[in-house]
């Protein structure tokens, strides 16, 4: 195993076949304008794992989730979700995707009950799923249901955008910063509730997070997106030795990996 | 400028916002110079401005009350400021007051420049210009009496109010629909028609009347305004939430023509009984002129509204994403 902080050369993509992939990303390039973001990155989420992206603040982890979520055109690579390429099968790529809207893009002047229905209706349920609701009624959402989102907190908006996400029993969920302004104790539910769907092979996660304890105790795989590309992957074991060694851990190694470019 | 930076900020914003969007900036300012051309060219625009100056009294009143009100408000929005900008923690900041009364000075050019565009023209006369001019200015200085009106305690979110029209439905549908959506630009149609914003508008209208009208035709002239205000602004909400709409539901596998049309069913509907009603009670009135006249102007409207609604959305889909396929390289 390498020590912590080693620089590896690029994370392999591994190939799998398509029904444990979750998503695929290969050589993507991406930005802004004249701004590049991204430049090449490579990514791979199986289904039954939970990978928790890392980097620094304008790393590009947003721009990435955008480009996986379709609401950003990459300039050059590809991306498939469950074997279906963004491209070429966009609608079939998007249902296999559950994507947590950033909590202030939720419309202010519609209800959490009303948010929740049109999501189901855009994502093709005749139904929403009863774990959804259960994972509502476990934040105290239940509550909040018939209040228009402008009266929320970021708290209340992130529980919604995480439910919105989690509808339809989707095959890759993508969150950003999905604990940002959760009180601990639903904390604890989305996180034990993320673990059992991963467990259970129900879904893929890709988190982009800056939640280190999150990234220690439930991640499979962390990955660092440094300068446009990934830089640095951390394996379940290394994520275990990081976790044990005594003043250590992925704080350091994640200072180091980052000081080193 | 590094010692005054509310300005210093405000000043590169407005110059980063002409360096990363040149093309936008610029267009926008054409537009909004075409537009005040326009709007002085009118044939009516002379006249108005003509009988203000004649009636220098009622100018001075309406200027003392306009700028009155957007003291009060100005004052309001810059206490806020004061306590919540990113700079709040700076030692040095602008007052309030003099942020107000540089807005007065600055709305009270613009009309000045204004009205001698119109004389320019030869729209009125230079002694109806001088007059109107004077009366404006008076009328300013007499609405910056406003900055000592009390405050009122408590900030609320700006015109959420107006959007809770109806309680919502407390229960789930029997089965899940787009159809709430529908709710978003019919409420923020609510909360643009806000009589606080309306009213202003209502008040040229009346302005434009003649004098001596019966006062009855009077209301029916606020009354029959007031609801166009709401039929345009139930179009200008559909323009305005379409792109956050699109932007929210790009990552689902919703089709763009089927979010297209649960997004507007409810805004057409609105516009179309609304100008229904307005042409049942104009044809009680006049049915001859009303069905001449009203009716293909009505549906001129109904027409435009929605294929502009439409191309906009349609452009909003493209713009995110939503319900793509051949996105992405």
């Amino acid at each position: 195993m390498e020590p912590a902080g080693a620089w590896v050369s690029g994370p392999p993509v591994v190939e799998s076949d398509v029904e444990s992939q979750a998503l695929l990303v290969r050589s993507l390039h991406a930005g802004y304008d004249k701004l590049v973001v991204l430049s090449g990155v490579d990514l791979a989420v199986a289904r039954g794992e939970w990978l928790a992206l890392l980097g620094p603040n304008a790393s590009g982890k947003t721009t990435l989730l955008h480009c996986i979520a379709g609401t950003l055109v990459p300039s050059a690579g590809s991306i498939s979700i469950c074997g279906h390429s963004l491209r070429g099968q966009a609608m079939e790529a998007k249902r296999a995707l559950g994507f947590g809207s950033a909590p202030e893009s939720l419309p202010d002047l519609l209800t959490g009950r009303q948010c929740l229905e049109i999501y189901a209706a855009a994502k093709g349920l005749t139904a929403i799923g009863g774990d959804v609701l259960a994972l509502a009624e476990e934040f105290a959402f239940t509550v909040m249901l018939d209040r228009f989102l402008g009266s929320y907190s970021l708290g209340t908006r992130q529980k919604l955008a995480v439910l919105l996400a989690l509808l339809g029993e989707p095959a890759l969920v993508v969150l950003d910063e999905a604990f940002n302004g959760l009180d601990p104790a639903s904390a604890l539910v989305l996180k034990r509730h993320l673990r059992a769907r991963v467990s259970a092979r129900r879904c893929g996660v890709l988190l982009a997070t800056h939640a280190l304890d999150v990234v220690e105790r439930y991640s499979d795989r962390a990955a660092l997106l440094l300068n446009g590309r990934i830089a640095r992957e951390w394996s379940g074991e290394e994520l275990a030795v990081l976790r044990a060694a005594p003043g250590e851990g992925l704080e350091m190694a994640l200072a180091a990996a980052c000081a080193g470019s | 400028m590094a010692a005054h930076p509310y300005l210093s900020s405000r000043l590169l914003a407005w110059k980063n916002a002409y360096r990363y969007g040149r093309r936008r900036t610029l267009f926008a300012a054409a537009l909004i110079v075409v537009g005040v051309g326009v709007v002085a060219v009118l044939p009516p625009t002379g006249p108005i401005l003509g009988w203000l100056g004649q009636n220098w009294a009622v100018t001075l009143v309406i200027a003392a009350t306009l700028f009155g009100l957007s003291t009060v408000r100005r004052r309001q929005r810059a206490s806020i400021e004061a306590a919540t900008s990113w700079l709040a923690a700076l030692p040095r900041g602008i007052p309030v007051s003099m942020q107000v009364v540089a807005g007065t000075v600055a709305r009270l050019t613009a009309l000045v420049v204004f009205a001698a565009l119109v004389r320019g023209i030869g729209a009125i006369s230079r002694s109806d210009f001088a007059r109107f001019a004077l009366a404006a200015t008076a009328g300013a200085a007499l609405g910056l009496l406003g900055i000592w009106r009390r405050r009122r305690t408590g900030v609320g979110a700006p015109g959420f109010h107006y959007a809770i029209v109806r309680r919502a439905r407390a229960r789930w549908a029997s089965a899940p629909s787009l159809s709430p959506l529908a709710n978003w630009p019919a409420a923020r149609g609510r909360i643009l028609s806000q009589p606080k914003k309306t009213a202003p508008l209502l008040l040229f209208v009346m302005m434009a009347m003649p004098m001596g009208s019966p006062g009855q035709v009077a209301i029916a002239v606020a009354g029959v305004s007031v609801a166009l205000f709401s039929v345009l602004n139930l179009t200008l909400a559909a323009v305005r939430v379409v792109f956050e709409a699109a932007r929210w539901l790009a990552p689902t596998a919703v089709g763009k023509w089927r979010f297209i049309a649960a997004l507007f069913w409810r805004v057409v509907l609105i516009q179309a009984l609304t100008l229904a009603v307005l042409i049942l009670l104009g044809s009680v009135v006049n049915p001859s002129r009303t069905l001449a006249v009203a009716m293909p102007l009505a549906a001129l409207y109904l027409c435009a509204s929605l294929v502009v609604v439409t191309a906009v959305a349609y452009g909003a889909c493209r713009r995110v994403g939503l319900g793509a396929s051949g996105r992405g390289v």
